[in-house]
This record gives structure tokens, sequence and C-alpha cells, in this order.
């Protein structure tokens, strides 16, 4: 449940990008951070572990102003993708509100993109939350890979691997040119305010 | 999940708000910190060691070989950086062949020269002087962790013969024989070989580099 302070008028919404390691997730938000550092006036952090090498998460948060009276602030949280570091990931989903997950299109990574949407929800229902009422939408990254004669899936086979129930939300993207980083960010920024406000009346 | 709440007027303000904060139809105002790593020819260098540092995979170790090699090319005509990407290769090697028994020491190693590589890249005036005294202090560095692994090599096949041996000698075993001391010693041998040959290689750079610098 997101933050949501009545009196000062703020909702803080959490948003987490989840997927596989190496997907893309932390390069969605240093697209962000790099193309839009001076508008939204943030720094990105990248926050480590003490004594070990391993990434414990990357956090982009962000105003986006006052909308009908509450003022809005975004937090954005990559997860690490490996699947030996499953407590982290639990732990960056605690008071979530909404989910990206950045699915890796490369034809290799098909197996790991399943696990990991599996995992998702296996973490989840340890919050008493679940893929069917949490705001998500799915970017299917790396499309970009093709022009390099890497074999990529299909949307309609990732579609139906990851998406073929719940219908979310879906972008072909690249996030290392930008391509539908934008898009999906405002649509789960959009899904997710609108699904709180929802809970709120 | 709703998107029926398009035409209210929260979504309408929020969207227009969001329109507005990351339009993409004019180029962002550039920052120093942004643009660095585009221009710095070492950008692709850069992102494989943060894979690397973040996951261990054969995908990223490749990248990382490869690009080392095109690095090597770009900077043939200059000892010091060439020592760099030396060091950075023989690191790459090792992990690649070791995996998870590398030495964890070795990440802190290869971020340090890589740091250090980057910041000489990055600074074409830096004094000769300046730039032997990085190199050295990242050499010492090597040689230390190298000191380690080859403790390490050494004192474990006595207590756990079967966990010490690295996975790329172990996959020159018979796949079910089981692994005797007669292998064990070859691999080790093999390896301090194949060190000394590396440092070997590497000293005489550091040499060519503080004459010619």
């Amino acid at each position: 449940m997101a933050f949501i302070n009545l009196k000062s008028k703020i909702i803080q919404v959490k948003i987490v990008y989840y997927g596989p390691g190496r997907g893309g997730k932390t390069t969605n938000l240093e697209y962000i951070y790099r193309k839009f550092h001076q508008r939204i006036k943030s720094e990105m952090v990248t926050v480590k572990t003490h004594g070990d090498r391993t990434l414990f998460f990357d956090f982009l948060p962000f105003d986006i102003g006052v909308i009908n009276g509450y003022q809005i602030k975004i937090q954005l949280y990559t997860v690490p993708g490996q699947v030996k570091y499953n407590a982290t990931r639990r732990l960056v989903l605690r008071g979530v509100d909404g989910i990206v997950f950045v699915a890796d299109a490369m034809a290799v990574r098909r197996e790991k993109n399943i696990q990991s949407l599996k995992n998702l929800q296996e973490n989840l229902a340890s919050y008493k939350k679940n893929l069917q009422t949490i705001p998500w939408v799915i970017q299917y990254n790396k499309m970009d890979l093709v022009e390099q004669g890497i074999p990529i899936m299909a949307v309609e086979l990732l579609e139906h691997d990851l998406n073929r129930q719940l219908k979310r939300p879906s972008f072909a993207a690249s996030a290392l040119k930008g391509t539908n980083v934008v898009a999906t960010l405002k649509k789960i920024i959009s899904l997710t305010v609108a699904s709180i406000r929802k809970e709120l009346l | 999940m709703a998107d029926s709440s398009n035409f209210d007027p929260l979504s309408t303000a929020l969207d227009r708000r969001l329109n507005e904060l990351f339009r993409e139809d004019e180029p962002a105002p550039a920052t120093p910190a942004a643009e660095k790593p585009k221009s710095s020819p070492l950008a692709e260098l850069k992102k494989i060691v943060l894979s690397i540092d973040w996951e261990i995979t054969p995908e990223a170790l490749d990248s990382f070989s490869d690009q080392v090699r095109l690095l090597k090319g770009v900077y043939q005509g200059d000892k010091v950086i060439a020592v760099f990407l030396q060091v950075l290769g023989s690191l790459g090697q090792y992990i690649k062949s070791s995996r998870s028994k590398v030495h964890p020491s070795t990440f802190n190693v290869l971020n340090s020269v890589f740091a250090r590589l980057d910041e000489i890249v990055s600074t074409p005036k830096m004094p000769p002087a300046t730039r032997r005294k990085l190199l050295q202090a990242e050499m010492d560095a090597y040689q230390g962790l190298r000191a380690k692994i080859t403790q390490r090599r050494t004192a474990e096949p006595a207590a756990k013969p079967t966990v010490a041996i690295d996975t790329a000698v172990r996959t020159q075993a018979p796949a079910s024989g089981p692994v005797t001391p007669e292998m064990l010693a070859r691999a080790v041998a093999e390896l301090k070989e194949f060190i000394r040959t590396e440092m070997n290689a590497l000293r005489q750079l550091v040499k060519v580099a503080a004459r010619r610098e």
C-alpha cells in the first residue's frame, strides 16, 4: 500500500522493476535518469551490500508535482535478478504499489523469464499480494538485438509465455536505446496512481 | 485492474503532467555525468565490468575478452594502457576459468584496475610519472591477488581436493573418473606456469613502458 499522508496531501508510490538477471532493469532506470535528470531534479542511487560485490538495488525517486491537490512522489526500484538473491528481491517488494516486469527478449532467456515471473508471484504472495490485483505491465526488452543477428523471441511468443492469462499492457522495448522506456514508465505510473485512488475511495 | 479511469480529472491531469515531464520530442539538457560514459572509449568495457560485478555469465566474460582485445588494438601505441589491458585480460581469463571458485578479492582488483585505467584514459594530459605510479599501484594489487590465489590453491588440495580444483581444470578430467592426486598436482603446476608466464609478460611490458616514458 502506498504511503499516503492525508494531512499534508502527499502520496508516495513505490514501483519496482522486476525480471531476470541482466534483462535491462537497471538500464531502464539509467535511461530515465540520463534523459530526464534535469527535469526530474533527482539523483539515482545504487545501493551495494557491505563487504559484498552484489548490487542490492537501484533507486530513483522523483516528484511529479501536485495533481488534484495531492503531491505525488514516485520511487522507482530495481531488484537484483540473480536467482540466489531472492531474499533481497522479496525485501525490495515490500510495500510495492506497481511493477514493471522486464523480460529479456533473447531466445536463450525464455526459461529465465518464465522462472522470474513465477518467482515474482511467489514473492508477492508472501505479502498477500498477487498479479491479478496489483498494477503491473510487461516490457519485452532488448528488441534492438535483432539488428545484430541475435535470435529474439517474437512478441506473440513472449505474450504467450508471460501474458496470455492476465493480458497486461505490454511494450516491445530497447532500454539501451530508450525505445518505449518512457511509455512503460508512464503506463505503470498511471495504472498505479489510478489503483491507489480506487483504494482510497 | 483498471484502465477505466482514463477520463476522470485526476487521470487526465496526471497524464498531462507525465507528458510534460517525460516528453521526448526534444533532447534533454545534457549533463556532464550523463555524457561522460558515452564519449569515453571505455564506455562499453565499463558496462561489461559492471555486468560482471552484478552477475558472472559466460556472455559477459566473452564480451569482456572481446572488448579488451579491441582496446588493445586501439591503444597499442600506449604501453601503460596496454599493461592495464593485459592485467584486465588476465583477470577476465582467471574469472572465466574459475567461475564460482574465483577468489573474492578478484572483483575488487578488477574494479580498481578498471577505475585507474578509466582515470588515465579520461585524463590525456596526465604526467607520465603519475601514470606509472597508478600502474605500479595496480600491479602491486594484482600481484597480491596472484599470491593469494596461489596460496589458496596450494593449501586447499590437501584438505579438500575435489573442491579446490577449478572448473576449467575439472572439465579436462574424465567425466566419470575420480580426481587423482596426480591430476591435481598437474593442474596446480599448469596454473602456476600460466601465472608465471603472465607475470613475466607484464613485467616486460612495465619495463618497456617505463623506458619509453
